[in-house]
């Protein structure tokens, strides 16, 4: 007993020991500044930070910031309605933002640029506004093509090749932006014939080796030639090519379609100055003017801004095509159903 | 104490209450605990898919429960679940079992130890990752080394070897101290009582290592139950499971009602599993460390081959697990795996300036962490298996209920249940803690639950008839003797805090972030490099964490005791 009476002892200034520095952490919990706006963030962050660092160069304003898929983000800013915790939802495939207006999550707002930017890269209202333009394309591991003595796919129908059973990659409609632009530019190549658009995915469905959960899940799996190919966001692309994995990027002689990506205010937010500074300065050329700096591939939004020289020459010959976002919203819930029974799940 | 004479009836049901007040108390703290951490929101979550408007409603329910994808979806998690449980039990035990009664160099076992570890010391989906790059149609294993084309890698045999080498450590850790309690002086009777050494296994070892066994099964069926992200990156679209369905349906499709059906439906298969084990392990009885002194050197319990077999094994093993932890190693100090093969820091100066939030709030959080759902492990599974008071196995269950809940729901349910008042903790490091001593605590519970049952409980009788109060008597008597089991609970909140995501990711916000977080997502953005440093950085402060604490031990020595050489095993 004595051998358990000194362990006890021993154990209780253990115990001691390990109280003492956690009363000291519980002491020095951190508070948020009052110059700085919350912001849940679409972009990755590679790519957000630079963008604030920039925002807070230019206007003393920090920015605090975290990063979840647009689904994710989403999902939280619903949950969180009652009680905001960020005044902005910045970046994302504007089909998030227009599932988010149904839940009244937004408070609309029109930035100093809103009557200078294009029809399709605003809401009506000022619910969103567009900071970027982000066009899919196809992406094949050179090596692969190679060994398949393969063309770097030009058409649609060029992805049904058998060398590609089982070896393409690309998102999951279930939670990827990436995934719904890449349905609906299906069905716009397809005349809206929505019977022939799920006959071309059906066909297409023994090449895929793997739906990923996030739009650029796929991009490191080509790379290092785990898969053929797949269908992705040009700035996706261009930053696995600018890693130094062999990827190819073309663009389907019948088209494909882009998706803008677009800025919210959060209705409720606690800083709504602060945040609306912020839609300010990413709807303006003096965000979209940095984002070649940063070696970023989004297409700007705002027409003043001219397209980096690489980049444009990325694209100079493609066909591509804006989603339209009445058609897009009106239906995206029903293709989604439609895709995951009739093409995930056949 | 019984000066107020009780009645029939309510005050019998007190007598207990006032015959212990330190006993009272501490139930009523857990239990009003458990209420708010456990209860509360998972009956929020509940209203959230039964009302629908404001009136009761099974729609969504119905909808979910009818889809046949959903249904085998259900099939294929109980289905890989249970293979984990096997597989995975087993594995712990050969390691288990070489290490206790191989007769090893010391050395060897710290090592073997080591090996063990890393898995539990790092997000899951490391290992995960590590496959596709091993096994893919490109893999280093299966194109590189062996010219296998056209290989796939994603479906329920890798996802099931992922998972297995993933959790196997838990039953190895559960299993380390049950065997080590078990004295091998009673093997040694039998042996002299002319039993083969097989025999001696079969009629004596294993039968003590029941309660250990269903203990560890349990704990891997409801981890593999509860796993998301494994299944995410290895189960492709030909296994679902449900936890990754539930995952989608709430990230995705902002389905949060679906979600949570998809979830409640798990809690069934993981119920059931606990009351089947509790029936079928409460049957035996297993008391081998008695008050009467015993204390002689070990003897030569296996024969020499089959020694060299289990340690074959476990070398086995312990390579496949150092190769995929080499390769992850690898990844994080060049410029682009696959691509730039150039050797960098560079990723390590990321995580230290972009990442060093991240890291600052993980330790922050798994500090706190650790003590509290250590103490609540032992305490809770104490005050079940020596404690009679109203409740108790209620008690129990409710404890196991978020550790069997798959964590994305544990993660919304805290989400709808705190983010508006009365209880308004979102976004705190409060709530963050909360979710892993509740959700990581349970692996103390069930320890010390199997290790109390080996316990003769004549021990704690004699010190109470000599006038201890409970208090005293679980502070002096029992506590030394359940270290091991506080020990190991202890450890594996720890390690958790470091490595969870699945319920976290919902609880990470703007003031408090988590490493793992940063890991899946610098994975989904091509970041590689990031990901590899940001593991490799957990699992060295894991380790030396783990190990400053197992040289802080070495002080519990006492001469006669059963030496506490390591933190996790001992």
């Amino acid at each position: 007993m004595k051998i358990a009476q000194r362990l006890a002892g021993k154990a209780s200034r253990l115990l001691a020991l390990v109280a003492a520095p956690l009363a000291c952490l519980a002491a020095a919990l951190p508070a948020a500044a009052a110059d700085t706006v919350n912001v849940y963030s679409i972009w990755p962050e590679n790519w957000a930070r630079p963008m604030f660092q920039e925002f807070e160069k230019a206007t003393g304003i920090k920015v605090n910031f975290v990063r979840f898929s647009s689904g994710e983000a989403l999902a939280r800013v619903i949950a969180e309605k009652n009680n905001p915790r960020v005044d902005v939802l910045f970046g994302g495939p504007v089909e998030t933002h227009a599932a988010g207006i149904k839940e009244g999550i937004f408070e609309p707002y029109k930035p100093p640029s809103f009557a200078k930017l294009p029809a399709r890269f605003k809401h009506p209202e000022g619910q969103w506004v567009a900071i970027a333009d982000d066009p899919l394309v196809f992406m094949t591991n050179a090596k692969f093509l190679k060994e398949n003595n393969l063309q770097p796919p030009a058409s649609w129908n060029d992805l049904l090749h058998p060398a590609y059973k089982n070896m393409l990659q690309m998102a999951d409609a279930r939670t990827s932006g990436t995934a719904v632009t890449r349905i609906f530019s299906v069905l716009e190549v397809n005349g809206r014939d929505e019977a022939k658009a799920f006959e071309y995915m059906k066909k297409l469905r023994p090449n895929i080796q793997l739906y990923t959960k996030s739009g650029g899940g796929g991009t490191l799996p080509v790379g290092l030639g785990q898969a053929g190919g797949g269908i992705f966001f040009i700035v996706d692309a261009l930053d696995t090519k600018a890693k130094g994995y062999d990827v190819v990027i073309s663009f389907p002689k019948e088209g494909i379609g882009t998706a803008a990506e677009a800025i919210a205010l959060i209705k409720g937010a606690k800083n709504p100055e602060l945040g609306r500074k912020l839609i300010d300065w990413a709807s303006s050329p003096a965000m979209q003017n940095t984002l070649a700096k940063h070696k970023i591939n989004f297409l700007p939004a705002h027409p003043d801004v001219a397209v980096e020289p690489g980049l444009a020459a990325v694209i100079k010959d493609a066909k591509i095509f804006p989603i339209d976002a009445d058609y897009a919203g009106a239906n995206r819930k029903r293709m989604v159903e439609r895709w995951i029974a009739e093409v995930l799940n056949p | 104490m019984a000066s107020v004479a009780p009645a029939a009836g309510p005050a019998r049901g007190l007598a207990w209450a006032r015959q212990d007040p330190a006993l009272t108390a501490t139930v009523l703290v857990l239990w009003l605990l458990l209420g708010l951490f456990v209860v509360f929101p998972l009956a929020m979550l509940t209203a959230r898919v039964f009302w629908d408007g404001g009136h009761f409603s099974v729609a969504g329910i119905g909808a979910i429960l009818t889809d046949r994808h959903q249904v085998q979806a259900f099939w294929n998690s109980l289905l890989l679940a249970t293979l984990v449980g096997l597989l995975g039990t087993l594995v712990g035990f050969v390691f288990a079992f070489t290490v206790a009664r191989g007769g090893l160099p010391r050395w060897v076992v710290t090592a073997v130890d080591g090996a063990v570890l890393l898995p539990l010391i790092s997000p899951p989906f490391t290992t995960a990752i590590a496959m596709v790059f091993s096994f893919g149609p490109r893999g280093l294993i299966t194109y590189e080394l062996l010219g296998l084309k056209g290989v796939t890698v994603y479906g329920m045999t890798s996802t099931l070897f992922s998972e297995a080498l993933t959790y196997f450590p838990i039953a190895y850790l559960a299993l380390r101290p049950i065997l080590a309690a078990i004295d091998s002086n009673i093997e040694g009777m039998a042996m002299s009582l002319g039993a083969s050494r097989m025999r001696v296994f079969r009629t004596v070892t294993l039968p003590l290592c029941i309660p250990g066994l269903a203990n560890s099964f349990l704990l891997l069926f409801a981890a593999s139950l509860a796993d998301f992200a494994t299944p995410l990156i290895l189960a492709g679209n030909a296994f679902p499971v449900l936890p990754t369905q539930a995952f989608l349906q709430i990230t995705g499709m902002f389905d949060l009602r679906g979600g949570a059906v998809l979830s409640l439906v798990l809690l069934v298969p993981a119920v059931a599993v606990f009351v089947l084990q509790r029936y079928w392990v409460s049957q035996r009885f297993y008391v081998t460390v008695t008050g009467k002194g015993a204390g002689q050197q070990p003897f030569e319990s296996v024969a020499p081959w089959v020694r060299w077999a289990l340690v074959g094994a476990c070398l086995a093993v312990t390579i496949v697990i150092v190769y995929l932890y080499a390769l992850l190693l690898y990844a994080s100090l060049v410029m682009a795996f696959g691509a730039n093969h150039a050797f960098t820091l560079g990723h390590y100066g990321v995580i230290f300036t972009e990442g060093f939030k991240a890291i600052r709030d993980t330790l922050v959080i798994a500090g706190f962490s650790m003590p509290l759902g250590g103490l609540y492990g032992v305490l809770l599974g104490y005050l079940v298996v020596r404690k009679a008071f109203p409740g108790r196995r209620t008690m129990e269950v409710v404890s196991m209920v978020n550790y069997a809940l798959p964590g994305t729901i544990v993660g919304i349910a805290y989400l709808i249940a705190f983010n508006d008042p009365p209880v308004e903790l979102a976004g705190t490091a409060l709530v963050i803690v909360a979710c892993y001593v509740f959700r990581y605590g349970p692996t103390g519970i069930r320890t010390t639950i199997a290790l109390l049952q080996q316990i003769d409980r004549s021990l704690e009788e004699a010190s109470q008839s000599l006038g201890a109060a409970s208090g005293t008597t679980f502070r002096r008597v029992t506590l030394p003797l359940i270290l091991p089991a506080f020990f190991a609970g202890l450890g594996v909140v720890f390690i958790r805090s470091m490595t969870a995501i699945s319920a976290t990711i919902f609880l990470v916000s703007i003031s408090w972030t988590l490493i793992t977080v940063k890991i899946l997502e610098n994975m989904t953005e091509l970041s590689l490099g990031p990901a590899a440093a940001f593991s490799v950085l957990v699992i060295v402060i894991v380790f030396v964490v783990i190990g400053a604490i197992s040289r802080g031990l070495r002080f519990f020595r006492a001469p006669g005791s059963e030496p506490v050489t390591s933190l996790l095993g001992g």
